[in-house]
């Protein structure tokens, strides 16, 4: 109960944010001081969003954009799981990721990207080893971590009930980690949307599907500003709903219906 | 509540009003003769390195300052013009005309080079354009760009459809372009200029199978020199500095081959004997005449990557 | 269910062991030497029977619950379970914790007791399945709470049940490491009588560590007395043979008492 009154009253504020945000953008832009090509105003970047979602453009390309990263989050998420399981259970495997992660986590998908067009292309391949790469190691750190902090007492009570390994990975430590699974899925989302969208502004197909980040950098190559800020709108909306509707109710119906947090 | 939006309202309009202070004080300051230029790496821009290494444009005015900035394409210099940081750019004739169909106020001030330019393909079994298949990709600039548009036009005369091939294309910078071509992974062909183009061709199995005139189907001017209205009308002493200083380097690469090898070899990093393949070409070609922007204009209206074109050259050309 | 023949249990030789430890020895590793935990510890329990491992904190009990479990190898000796030896936990020996937290949070009652009959295939479909865990929640007196989630439960309702899920699997034998132990006194009153109850219905067999006398007369049929840790192991094994149900000065209970009482090192525990 008091959870929702606080939940509301930060919807409030934040629309109210908004608004002031809105009110100077249009006082700046009707004030003429830039160029629109510079400054566009809100109704013409409206416009510009309304054209490009009617076209269907926009939303195809933004379908595009979230196959790609929900297809990078899958397997960097299971490919973490699988490398964090080895490394609780093995010394050698845990040097072995551990160093793995050490080099690899602080690197920029994007400083990555040339090698990455030699050895895997510029198509859907090359774009979701930089998710995966933007992924799996902050959810390598954070389920490493949650598996650690799993109370012993599940691992054997599951022991005890008749569950194989597998089933002890799959039905106990993912669900007892999950708290520290779910940052992880978070952190790596959002890396793994900033990465997508600045390697398809670095390439993209011409034609038809090259996400949002080519739609932006389409728009830009042929001066179109006030689409530049339909493309940002829709990043940003994006954002906002998955972080606040996606992430919060899947949070709502897990740990904390749970009492895990 | 109410005092929050009050408040806001506020601020919209001191942020406004400090903003545009900050252009009017932008505006206030450009009176010791200054030039900000902006070029890109090619052999295309030849002529810029004589006038930088020669010092053309000090020569003709000493009191100037110049600024010579590098950027990585078009759209960055485009850019940096319509946000006041540059007067001059050097590009190529389809960003210009999309910049101006967008309401920019520039036009081209002189021509400055046309160059080999050519489509390279990696696998024997694509000798023309035709031979793509779905599964190749073509690797070039941006859209929009002159590589874009040259693939457009040759599409058009085989198939009467300019964006046959849309689909294939994949935006990569020249390195990049020819590192993914060479890597013969799912990019068939590249769409360059030299040095690249050269380099790409020494490898074995790379061969060109289009080429500039071929696409545009006459001569062209690949790389033109835009200057803004700003420049033009506050600063013609040194806008026309600039054309003398133009005019003096190509004299200068006409009468001293042996120093513009050793400039040009020095400034692009590549040695003389390939430098001079290039400066032989019968397409490289260095002169201020501006040539091809209607065919380009006519071309880019029809298929609607502007949506309007210059009555006549001079409409887009300083006087 | 058996009951007359619990109360005239005056000869345990006529019982079957079913568990069997020889001379069962387990150290840890302290920083420099080890510690000696168990030390040649020989323990039947026989089928059927309650029987109380009793002994000051810190004695082994645990550890040596842990050895019967399987949870642990023992360092020397052998633990063995109808001739077999012990060599990881399974579904017929099931261990029951002090700590609440033995439930799956992630789970509801309903599920918790599901869970495993499900993976071990007990009953022949799922429907089966949710009827044999709903009797088991019954049996414990948790009916109406299926669907809560554990933290929605109190203490004595989460040790309800974990027996349940325990019991739902037809164990031969529960090991109960002081199942009680964190509770108020009422509520571990009820338990007690509750666990006699559920072991008169299902003639479980139950290894039951406490560190509280009256639990430990109150519920058994012998009382294994430990003493201080790594040194006597069992001090004796006392037979308790009071009528049931057993009530605080009731005929014979405070012989018991005092017998036990004797027994226990209370001081040093902590050496
Ligand atoms: N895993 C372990 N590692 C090291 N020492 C342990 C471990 N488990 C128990 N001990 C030690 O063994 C002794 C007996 O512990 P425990 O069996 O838990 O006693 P009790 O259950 O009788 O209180 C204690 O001194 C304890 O510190
Ligand atoms: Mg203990």
């Amino acid at each position: 109960m008091k959870n929702k009154d606080s939940y509301g009253k930060k919807t409030k504020t934040r629309l109210l944010w908004i608004i002031v945000f809105l009110v100077i953008w249009e006082t700046i832009a009707q004030s003429r001081t830039f160029p629109e090509a510079i400054f566009p105003s809100l109704p013409v970047i409206a416009k510009a969003l309304g054209d490009s979602v009617v076209s269907g453009e926009i939303l195809l390309q933004t379908g595009w954009s979230l196959a790609l990263i929900l297809q990078g989050l899958l397997v960097g998420l299971a490919a973490a799981v699988l490398l964090s399981s080895l490394a609780v259970r093995s010394r050698i495997f845990d040097g072995l990721v551990d160093t793995l992660t050490a080099i690899a986590h602080p690197l920029p998908g994007i400083a990555l990207l040339p090698l990455i067009i030699i050895w895997f292309g510029t198509g859907t391949l090359a774009i979701l080893v930089i998710i995966v790469h933007s992924v799996i190691w902050p959810m390598i750190l954070n389920i490493t971590t949650g598996f650690r902090a799993i109370p012993p007492i599940y691992k054997e009570t599951g022991l005890n009930l008749g569950l194989n390994q597998v089933r002890i990975i799959k039905d106990i430590m993912i669900p007892a980690s999950l708290p520290y699974v779910l940052s992880g899925i978070r952190i790596g989302w959002a890396r793994a949307w900033r990465a997508l969208i600045s390697a398809e502004m670095i390439f993209g197909a011409v034609g038809l599907k090259g996400g949002l980040g080519w739609y932006i950098f389409k728009q830009r190559v042929f001066m179109d500003t006030p689409g530049i800020f339909a493309g940002l709108f829709v990043i940003v909306l994006i954002g906002i709903v998955v972080e606040d509707c996606v992430f919060a109710a899947f949070e709502e119906r897990t740990v904390k219906k749970w009492g895990m947090i | 509540m109410r005092l929050k939006i009050i408040a806001g309202i506020l601020l919209a309009a001191f942020f406004g009003l400090t903003l545009a202070g900050c252009q009017t004080e932008g505006k206030a300051q450009a009176k010791k003769p200054e030039i900000r230029i902006a070029e890109q790496y090619g052999l295309a821009y030849a002529p810029l390195q004589i006038i930088k290494e020669k010092k053309l444009i000090e020569k003709n005015l000493p009191q100037i300052e110049v600024t010579w900035r590098q950027l990585g394409n078009t759209t960055a210099i485009r850019e940096a013009m319509l946000a006041g940081e540059l007067d001059v750019g050097f590009m190529a004739i389809p960003p210009f005309l999309i910049g101006w169909d967008k309401g920019m106020d520039w036009k081209i001030a002189c021509g400055l080079s046309s160059t080999p330019v050519g489509l390279v393909a990696n696998k024997d079994d694509i000798q023309s354009i035709k031979d793509f298949t779905p599964k190749d990709k073509i690797a070039l600039p941006q859209p929009g760009s002159v590589q874009h548009i040259l693939l457009s036009m040759a599409c058009e005369k085989l198939w009467g459809d300019p964006k046959r091939l849309d689909n294939l294309l994949v935006t990569l910078d020249h390195p990049d372009g020819m590192n993914a071509l060479l890597a013969r992974r799912e990019v068939s062909a590249h769409f360059t200029t030299p040095p690249y183009l050269f380099k790409e061709l020494e490898n074995p199995g790379m061969h060109q199978i289009l080429d500039g005139r071929e696409a545009m189907g006459e001569d062209f001017t690949f790389v033109v020199g835009v200057a803004t209205a700003k420049f033009y009308q506050d600063q013609p002493e040194v806008y026309h500095a600039l054309l003398k200083a133009i005019e003096e380097a190509l004299s200068f690469m006409e009468k001293n081959p042996a120093e513009t090898r050793r400039i040009l070899a020095d400034a692009y990093q590549i040695d003389e004997n390939e430098l001079q393949k290039y400066l032989d070409h019968p397409d490289t070609d260095y002169s201020m005449e501006v040539k091809g922007v209607m065919k380009f204009a006519d071309f880019m209206q029809k298929n609607r990557y502007i949506n309007r074109k210059p009555a006549n050259l001079e409409e887009v050309l300083w006087k | 269910m058996g009951n007359d023949l619990r109360n005239k249990a005056d000869n345990f030789r006529d019982k079957t062991v079913m568990i069997s430890l020889q001379s069962v020895s387990k150290s840890f590793p302290r920083s420099q030497e080890t510690l000696p935990v168990l030390n040649h510890i020989s323990l039947d329990i026989y089928q059927g029977e309650i029987l109380a491992v009793l002994g000051p904190s810190g004695c082994g009990k645990t550890t040596l619950l842990r050895q019967i479990a399987g949870f642990d190898k023992q360092d020397s000796g052998s633990v063995r379970m109808d001739g077999q030896e012990v060599v990881k936990p399974e579904v017929k020996r099931m261990m029951i914790f002090q700590d609440f937290n033995q439930l799956f949070p992630w789970k509801t009652v309903l599920q918790n007791v599901l869970f495993p009959l499900q993976v071990n295939r007990i009953g022949e479909s799922d429907a089966a399945n949710r009827e044999i865990a709903l009797q088991y929640l019954q049996l414990v007196e948790l009916s109406g709470f299926e669907d809560s989630y554990p933290h929605q439960l109190s203490g004595g309702m989460k040790q309800k049940a974990a027996m349940a899920r325990a019991l739902a699997l037809q164990p031969k034998v529960l090991l109960m490491d002081e199942p009680f132990g964190s509770l108020d006194a009422l509520t571990r009153l009820s338990l007690q009588d509750l666990l006699l109850k559920i072991w008169q219905e299902t003639g479980v067999t139950i290894a039951l560590v406490t560190h509280d006398i009256q639990e430990a007369i109150n519920l058994s049929d012998r009382i294994a007395v430990m003493g201080r840790r790594g040194v006597a192991g069992f001090k004796e094994i006392i037979p308790n043979l009071l009528d049931r149900p057993r009530v605080v000065g009731g005929g014979g209970y405070s012989e018991i008492y005092a017998q036990v009482y004797s027994l226990m090192d209370f001081r040093n525990e902590n050496e």
